[in-house]
């Protein structure tokens, strides 16, 4: 230590990470021998170096541009005084900052709306926190929900394993046991199959104002299930769709919930379902993050957006999906249930199975059909 | 020919390939290059991910080894295999005799026998290769954790022949198209890079590298087309290979001018879904009048 210029990146990286990035010491490391074949009072350097090395998400890079400008050319900047910076390069990094070539565009950000600085923007949305469960209701819940297994339906894979019949004969087992007969024909042949996988399970939730009541207990569902099946993607809507399975990766239950709370911002607003089922479309199934999958829809129906547009999406989903299963707590028990809502009605030819959803033996009821869905 | 060893000297080597880096991509390449670290570069459709790595092999004279990933791609496919076929040839060739012998066993499993897949090529080579693992978001998270192994350690172990060790390690350029998640063991090996779509200026520069033969004013209003389509609320949005794609069709065509019925009938080109169709034809006086 001593050496102005080290003081300086380490104390970069422990700045990155306090706002919020995953940054070791390997990576820092990294970032010391990315230096060496580049101009280390070359800001712009400083800067490719370290986005490329610190930062290994895209949504990540505007937390690095905001720390970078805080921290290298910021009034106080902490590097000013250590690190004597060619004049035009801070120029050009302030060019670069402005604009760079890959700067995130404004939906990256709301996508990751829980970092440090956004959270007083969010303020005037409204915020209501699901950590307001009474800890007997939760822990009740809980015990229950832990015992139910979510489980998607299998497919079948390209990967094979042995068996003991099988269509395929499995070249390299015959072959082996042919070698120990010093090359005779081996006397029997083995055979391999195709091994089965479980389907991604895709939960898209309705966390308005008209489903609040329903969606404490369908995040509660949600965690379990991304706990139980191999690959679970988990969605909350209200007036827009955001993507919670990152947040819901935490182990403990609770610190999940309080971090899905502060990503749904739009908790208790209005309903677009159409639109937010047109965005999950475009920004996530159209890339092939629900192919074979099993979707599982959890609203009343109630939109407040254009039906033209829910028709579209629904139709999208349907084609780029495995099965659409559609949880609409107003069915309640009721066998003969018609939908009366005009959301409901336009979805209706593209749902493959409606359930209700609207308490623990229901949700049983899912947990039953689930991996007989194919 | 060498890697350079200055980011300046790497974008001009590049542009001579036909490729134009943006200081970003670059300095990543380059410290890629001095680190031997893989890259992960991701980006939407069609910003030229591949193509990086088929520059790189060509202007520095190495060979491009290429591993598509897929859904349930095996080891078997990336690796190595045997050759069961000729093993069997070879074994009803053997007498009596030879087939008691030892050696001529052992030789069923030596090289003759063993057919290179990617990854053992790209070892073997070490630094005369690249080696572009393209659309690893594709393949299972098994076999994922399998590449982390390789791209560790750059060595392979064949249980009948021994350890293959790279004596130096090869340029390795991995691309997803975020359709999953990568691991983070995966992305923490890695240096990572985002091709974001290029500003209009840079979007000509790139087509008059690609279509030398096309007239500078046709590929700009091409190119301010193509930039007002991706503002638009598309399913699928225009890459940088659509609009070089389009600036080509018109060519073929003959078309100096991007009028309505040229751009009406080369809209194939660029616009690959129905509903993405109808809404820009639509609308598409005002695309490509600039207005």
């Amino acid at each position: 230590m001593g050496d102005p210029f080290t003081d300086v990146l380490v104390g970069f990286a422990a700045e990155l990470r306090a706002a919020g990035l995953t940054v070791g010491t390997g990576d820092v490391l990294t970032y010391f021998a990315a230096m060496t074949p580049l101009d280390p009072t070359d800001l712009v350097d400083l800067y490719w170096a370290g986005r490329a090395t610190l930062v290994s998400r895209r949504e990540d890079g505007g937390v690095y541009d905001e720390v970078f400008r805080r921290y290298f050319l910021g009034a106080d900047a902490p590097a000013k005084n250590q690190l004597v910076l060619r004049a035009q390069s801070v120029a050009e990094a302030e060019a670069e900052l402005v604009m760079p070539g890959t700067e995130p565009g404004p939906g990256e950000n709301q996508e990751r709306p829980f970092l440090g600085w956004m959270a007083s923007g969010a303020d005037t949305l409204k915020h209501r926190s699901f950590t307001a469960c009474t800890p007997a209701e939760l822990a009740a819940l809980r015990r229950i929900m832990a015992t139910m297994r979510l489980t998607p339906p299998r497919r079948r894979t390209r990967r094979t394993r042995p068996a003991a019949a099988g269509p395929e004969p499995d070249m390299r087992a015959t072959i082996r046991e042919s070698m120990r007969m010093h090359g005779e024909p081996p006397g029997q042949l083995f055979f391999r199959q195709r091994k089965t996988k479980l389907r991604p399970l895709i939960l898209i939730l309705d966390v308005s104002g008209s489903m609040a009541d329903y969606s404490r207990h369908l995040l509660q569902f949600a965690h379990t299930a991304r706990h139980a099946a191999a690959r679970v993607e988990v969605f909350c809507f209200g007036t827009r769709l955001t993507r919670i399975t990152r947040e819901l990766a935490h182990q403990r239950v609770d610190a999940a919930l309080e971090e899905a709370a502060r990503t749904v911002v739009d908790w208790d607003g209005g309903t677009r379902i159409g639109e937010s089922l047109d965005t999950f479309v475009r920004k996530w199934a159209r890339g092939g993050l629900c192919r074979g999958a099993v979707v599982v829809i959890c609203s009343d129906g109630l939109d407040r957006g254009d039906p033209e547009v829910l028709a579209t999406a629904m139709e999208r989903l349907a084609r780029l999906c495995h099965r659409i299963v559609w949880l609409n707590p107003h069915k309640g028990d009721d066998r003969d249930f018609r939908p009366s809502t005009l959301g409901m009605i336009v979805a209706a030819p593209h749902i493959d199975l409606l359930l209700s959803g609207h308490d623990l033996a229901s949700l049983e009821e899912l947990a039953g059909l689930l991996p007989v869905l194919n | 020919m060498e890697y350079p060893g200055t980011v300046t000297e790497l974008t001009a080597s590049l542009r001579q390939g036909g490729y134009l880096a943006d200081r970003g991509l670059a300095t990543t390449l380059l410290v890629s290059l001095s680190l031997r670290r893989p890259v992960l570069l991701e980006g939407e459709v069609g910003v030229g991910k591949t193509e990086v790595a088929k520059v790189l092999a060509a202007v520095f004279g190495r060979k491009l080894i290429r591993l598509q990933c897929y859904e349930g791609i095996t080891t078997s496919q990336a690796l190595y295999e045997w050759d069961y076929s000729r093993q069997m040839l070879q074994i009803r060739a053997l007498s009596q005799a030879e087939a008691a012998d030892e050696r001529s066993v052992d030789k069923l499993f030596g090289p003759k026998f063993l057919l290179e897949r990617p990854l053992l090529e790209a070892v073997r080579q070490g630094d005369r290769a690249v080696l572009l693992i393209d659309e690893i978001d594709r393949a299972d998270d098994e076999f994922e954790a399998f590449l982390l192994e390789v791209l560790s350690d750059f060595q392979i172990s064949i249980p009948e022949l021994g350890t293959v060790t790279a004596d130096s390690r090869p340029v390795v350029i991995l691309t997803s198209n975020r359709t999953r998640e990568l691991h983070d063991a995966l992305r923490r090996r890695c240096l990572y890079h985002w091709i974001g779509y290029p500003t209009a200026a840079r979007e000509a520069e790139i087509v008059a590298v690609r279509e030398p033969a096309a007239a500078g004013q046709l590929t700009r209003k091409v190119v301010a087309a193509v930039h007002r389509l991706r503002e638009m609320d598309l399913a699928k949005p225009p890459g940088v290979a659509e609009t070089i794609d389009w600036v080509r069709t018109l060519g073929v065509l003959g078309e100096n001018e991007l009028t309505p019925d040229a751009a009406s009938d080369t809209l194939g080109a660029v616009i690959k879904d129905r509903d993405d169709l109808d809404l820009v034809r639509e609308n598409l006086a005002e695309i490509i009048s600039g207005g």
